[in-house]
């Protein structure tokens, strides 16, 4: 049932071939001059701040989305409005397993939309690698109080290159400073183990397996799993610190060796042989919030968490332990991590920077929020508003000790903190670490070859660098 | 615009009406600058924001560029085509998506046909029926993919409760290799299952009652008339539903990226969501880009096969 | 095709065949209740999850997470709903900027691919154009590039122009691969008008244009209205391009957002249930609107290939 068309010879003019011909033409040149404009080292940041406007001006950080981000924005909104009334603040925020995209992206177009990005400290490498961010070690030199710190946090969150478990180098260049510490909290149900927290990591499964065993609808043990962000890679990497193992030869820049070494490989059992049987069914894919809710619901003896993401745990609208705080933390215990082998911890939290593509303005504006945020006085009304400080004397302040039950746990794991690699291709052993160990943990793979195929898949992105194309694959 | 018959009265009453047009440019000349005038804006459109950047694709795809490190893209010509072909890891992913593919589309055109001849056999309820099978298709992949991964949960998820109230065991839904990849597959079925209905139910709807009519006066089986009037009319329909479906499936990212990402291990990452990865957690654009590239020839070669055959079917 | 139905109906082997046909007519009353029951359970099955959401949306936390399910014994709270609209200090709340943004980018890309879309459908199917089918397999297969993939030049390309991060991009992008649709989709309902219509008003002395503005055009708009829609609806739910191309609150359309609703420390199901509804009620209220144009279009389209 076709109808008779009109028939009329046409054409489109210009021609397909021809179109595509300028069309390659332009890209390439395009591609070519987009190629050739970047540097390939940091900017320097000034060591003194330049003048500041008076005009108004928003300064914008990127986090993702959780607590001490709205925590931060209405601080910084209520107190540093007080020395710049002219300055708003804002917290863009992004979906955790976008954050290290959503910044790196924005880096690779050169242009961004946030003046502070908030880096993991893996980030930093990538960053300046890439010159994304300012150099403000003449900066900081002149204007921060580098003896109110712990060292090794200002080397955690600022230095490059950075030594994953080393003392501050006081020539490193700096290129950030401090925002939020975190480390691992232990959570603990007072009321089924009792009130003291196992000492030795060993003691701790055994209390987990009475617990459940005695306990029926409560598993053992709760701890992140999931393959995003970097979620069972820490797992591994603290399990793995705890029992005496290395991430890696950071001067030789080995791990095929070293991770998968008598002690890795005792840590990879452990994990999957005797921790993982104690969790939840169908936890394989739980990070920080569905910890939080096993807790929360009381379906846990023991779980691990970050201690920045532990604050929702005590609000009796979302638990099922109590109506109240006082309730509530009747039932849960917060301790340090207990130690086996070695005594170390995971080093969390984050560092402010200033973007490389901000304007002037406000990244003169960045520096001055940097140094207004790290004195003593603003460093314990940040404590007391929420947020983990990083100076020693405001970690050890009461403000900060009796905001919240496991602040006194962040201080005591100071000096017990051990970081991830800090190197450019850091994105890339995360996500093969993440996979490799959730494979194991969840029967896709046989923890020995899932510790040697990490291992093995490291060391050839990090040996890459000679390599000819298929980069990343 | 149901029955052509109407248009034409409704045409007729305008013609009637209309004031007396003006005098007739000539017409070659004008139909030639409309079809120009008409079709170059979307072709513009399509050239500058589809050719141009898979030609600047294709031309990274030669080089070892890398949008972060910036610096000069040094051409090394097929060495990512290669690396990208022999990678284990790759083949690992074609399969899983071949696995995919195969499933959901087959899944759904099974299902899809079913509800659509279901819903033509009924004659009342028939739009609201319908209408209500569609609301599947119209939510976002992220909305459905964030619900169903609120359902598949383990402890507190809906599915579970059911099997356990049933007294059947909990299902660890999304982190065992194969019940993840299947879980995949029915969130994709449950979302686009409609899909086929709609056009499935569109083809037979079109039936003419006539045809059936003449099949009952003759006493034509169910079966009978199922086969050979039913099937052949419809099945043209189908077949370019299921090419969707197929090409859609082939490139699905959001799905896996909210509901497994990718877990447990690497077991449900699929194409995309490995381009996905190179391109954007080592930034290896060259290398993401020869990926892509060959993804577009994969698509492209399907298509054409597909039409290919769809125009044979046509004249048959 | 149609007539080869017709001989095949007439030249029916099972024409002699009446007793089995009798029996048929019996069976077919238990058929049709075997086939009510059927696609109640199937709808019961499709429509669950959706259903499960609204409750979820209208649940307290508590009750979401309760063990076994509560289907009905809940308490009722519009909470989640508010949380969708109002930021917990008051104001304005970052989802309801995002919707915002939604409707602005759905809203005009839509529009920017039908104005594009449809005058080239209607010249494809009335004029001799060029290497057509080769114009038309190219515009179908930009169609079904995979996002991921062309999110990476398109990605290289705005940052070079400036439109990473901005509605316009967005909107550019959404309505480039919407045109293609358009276009194949409109030439079904263009097929179906006869080109004999403009014709007749051209022996009348009308030109082209006001033959295809004044005839033909009134005709397709319940096609142009079908196919906005998928449009819209394409547009409005898309995911892998905002969430590459955007970052800043401003500019995030809703599905980033919704999908930032968890990866935090708490998942707020509640809330994600909330604004899911809210987010699917106007697709949902739209392709209602026009559904009978949904399958009409469909059918127009293809039926009669």
């Amino acid at each position: 049932m076709r109808y008779p068309k009109p028939v009329g010879r046409l054409s489109v003019p210009g021609g397909k071939v021809q179109l595509a011909t300028a069309a390659i033409l332009v890209a390439t040149t395009v591609a070519a001059c987009g190629g050739g404009d970047t540097q390939a080292s940091a900017p320097k940041a000034p060591a003194t701040i330049p003048e500041l406007t008076k005009d108004p001006l928003t300064l914008s950080f990127i986090w993702f989305d959780w607590p001490p981000a709205h925590a931060l924005e209405a601080f910084a909104n209520a107190e540093y409005a007080k020395e710049r009334p002219n300055v708003t603040i804002k917290v863009n925020t992004v979906p955790n397993a976008n954050w290290h995209d959503a910044m790196f992206t924005q880096f690779a177009a050169h242009r961004t939309d946030f003046d502070i990005p908030i880096l993991d400290s893996q980030h930093i490498g990538e960053a300046v690698t890439n010159g994304n961010i300012l150099d403000i070690t003449d900066f900081v030199k002149k204007n921060i109080d580098v003896k109110a710190y712990n060292p090794y946090l200002l080397a955690a969150y600022g230095q490059f290159p950075q030594a994953e478990t080393g003392k501050r180098d006081e020539n490193a260049s700096m290129y950030g400073l401090p925002l939020l510490g975190d480390t691992w909290t232990m959570i603990y149900r007072k009321d089924l183990i009792g009130d003291k927290p196992p000492q030795t990591w060993d003691q701790m499964i055994s209390v987990a397996e009475k617990c459940q065993a005695d306990h029926p609808g409560v598993s053992g043990l709760a701890f992140h799993q999931a393959n995003g962000s970097d979620a069972a890679a820490v797992t591994y990497n603290t399990v793995n610190g705890i029992y005496g193992g290395n991430l890696w030869d950071s001067k030789t820049r080995k791990i095929d060796g070293v991770l998968n070494d008598t002690a890795g490989h005792e840590a990879m059992d452990v994990l999957v042989n005797k921790m993982k049987p104690l969790t939840a069914k169908g936890s394989g894919n739980w990070f920080i919030d569905e910890v939080n809710a096993a807790v929360a619901q009381g379906k846990a003896c023991i779980a691990f968490n970050w201690i920045a993401a532990s604050g929702g745990l005590l609000d009796p609208k979302q638990s099922t332990l109590g109506t109240t705080r006082e309730q509530i933390l009747d039932k849960l215990g917060f301790a340090t991590l207990p130690s086996q082998k070695t005594n170390l911890v995971p080093l969390g939290g984050m560092g402010m920077h200033v973007s490389a593509y901000s304007s002037k303005a406000n990244q003169a504006e960045a520096l001055n929020f940097m140094k207004w945020f790290e004195q003593a006085d603003i460093q314990k009304k940040w404590a007391a508003a929420g947020g983990v400080p990083a100076r020693t004397d405001a970690l050890q302040s009461p403000e900060f000790l009796n905001a919240g039950p496991f602040n006194q746990v962040y201080a005591d794991s100071v000096p017990r903190m051990r970081d991830m690699w800090n190197v450019p291709e850091y994105a890339r052993l995360v996500d093969i670490e993440n996979t490799n160990v959730n494979a194991a943990l969840n029967g896709a793979k046989k923890p020995k070859d899932a510790l040697d195929d990490i291992a093995k898949e490291q060391q050839s992105v990090l040996d890459s660098g000679s390599r000819k194309g298929g980069g990343g694959l | 615009m149901s029955d052509p018959t109407t248009l034409t009265t409704d045409h007729a009453v305008q013609v009637a009406s209309a004031t007396p047009p003006a005098p007739r440019r000539p017409r070659r000349l004008s139909d030639r600058g409309l079809a120009v005038a008409f079709i170059s804006p979307a072709l513009l459109l399509l050239l500058g924001m589809s050719v141009f950047p898979l030609l600047w694709a294709l031309y990274l795809s030669f080089t070892d560029y890398s949008a972060t490190r910036g610096g000069q893209a040094h051409f090394i010509w097929f060495e990512n085509y290669t690396a990208i072909l022999t990678s284990a890891q790759v083949h690992l992913r074609a399969l899983t998506t071949l696995i995919y593919v195969v499933g959901a589309v087959t899944l759904q055109t099974v299902l899809g046909f079913a509800i659509a001849y279901l819903i033509s056999r009924r004659t009342h309820g028939r739009g609201l029926l319908t209408t209500l099978f569609l609301v599947p298709m119209m939510l976002s992949p992220v909305v459905v993919g964030l619900f169903w991964r609120f359902m598949f949960d383990a402890q507190f998820g809906v599915i579970n409760s059911m099997l356990g109230s049933l007294g059947l065991g909990q299902v660890e839904w999304l982190t065992q290799q194969r019940t993840a990849l299947m879980s995949l597959i029915v969130v994709d079925t449950w979302q686009w299952t409609p899909f086929i209905m709609l056009i499935a139910l569109a083809g037979l709807t079109a039936v003419p009652k006539y045809l059936y009519e003449a099949a009952s006066i003759d006493r034509a089986s169910e079966w009978f008339r199922f086969r050979t009037i039913t099937l052949p009319l419809v099945w043209p329909l189908l077949l370019i539903a299921v090419l969707f479906r197929a090409i859609e499936a082939f490139r699905l990212f959001d799905l896996v990226y909210i509901l497994t990402s990718g877990g447990p291990g690497v077991s449900t990452e699929t194409l995309s969501f490995h381009v996905y990865k190179v391109a954007f957690l080592g930034f290896n654009t060259g290398t993401a880009s020869a990926y892509g590239i060959l993804m577009v020839l994969v698509v492209m070669v399907l298509t054409q096969l597909y039409l290919r055959y769809l125009n044979k079917l046509k004249e048959d | 095709m149609a007539v080869s139905v017709d001989e095949a109906a007439s030249t029916d082997p099972v024409r002699d065949h009446t007793p089995p046909a009798r029996r048929l007519r019996g069976r077919g009353r238990g058929r049709s209740v075997l086939e009510v029951a059927l696609l109640t359970v199937l709808a019961v099955v499709m429509l669950f999850p959706v259903l499960w959401m609204i409750e979820t949306s209208i649940k307290e936390n508590r009750d979401v997470y309760a063990v076994p399910a509560k289907f009905f014994d809940f308490k009722v709270t519009m909470g989640h709903f508010k949380d969708v609209f109002v930021a917990p200090g008051g104001g304005r709340s970052a989802l309801s900027v995002a919707f915002l943004n939604s409707v602005v980018v759905a809203g005009v890309s839509t529009a920017l691919a039908t104005v594009l879309g449809v005058p080239a459908a209607w010249a494809y199917s009335r004029f001799a154009v060029k290497a057509k089918k080769d114009q038309l397999f190219f515009i179908l297969s930009t169609r079904f590039m995979p996002p991921v993939v062309v999110v990476i030049p398109i990605f290289l390309m705005y940052r070079q122009v400036g439109l990473i991060d901005t509605k316009l991009g967005l909107i550019l992008i959404y309505a480039a691969f919407n045109v293609p649709f358009t276009i194949w989709m409109m030439k079904g309902f263009v097929d179906e008008v006869p080109a004999e219509y403009e014709d007749a008003a051209m022996l009348d002395g009308y030109t082209r244009l006001q033959a295809f503005r004044r005839f033909t055009l009134p005709l397709l708009l319940p096609g142009i209205a079908a196919t906005a829609v998928f449009a819209l609806i394409f547009s409005w739910n898309e995911f892998v391009f905002a969430i590459f191309l955007t970052s800043s609150d401003s500019v995030r359309t809703a599905p980033p957002a919704i999908a930032g609703l968890i990866g935090g420390t708490t998942v707020d199901w509640g809330l994600v249930a909330a604004a899911s509804v809210v987010f699917a009620l106007p697709v949902l209220v739209f392709a209602y609107l026009v559904r009978k144009h949904l399958v009409a279009g469909v059918t127009l389209g293809a039926v009669r290939r």
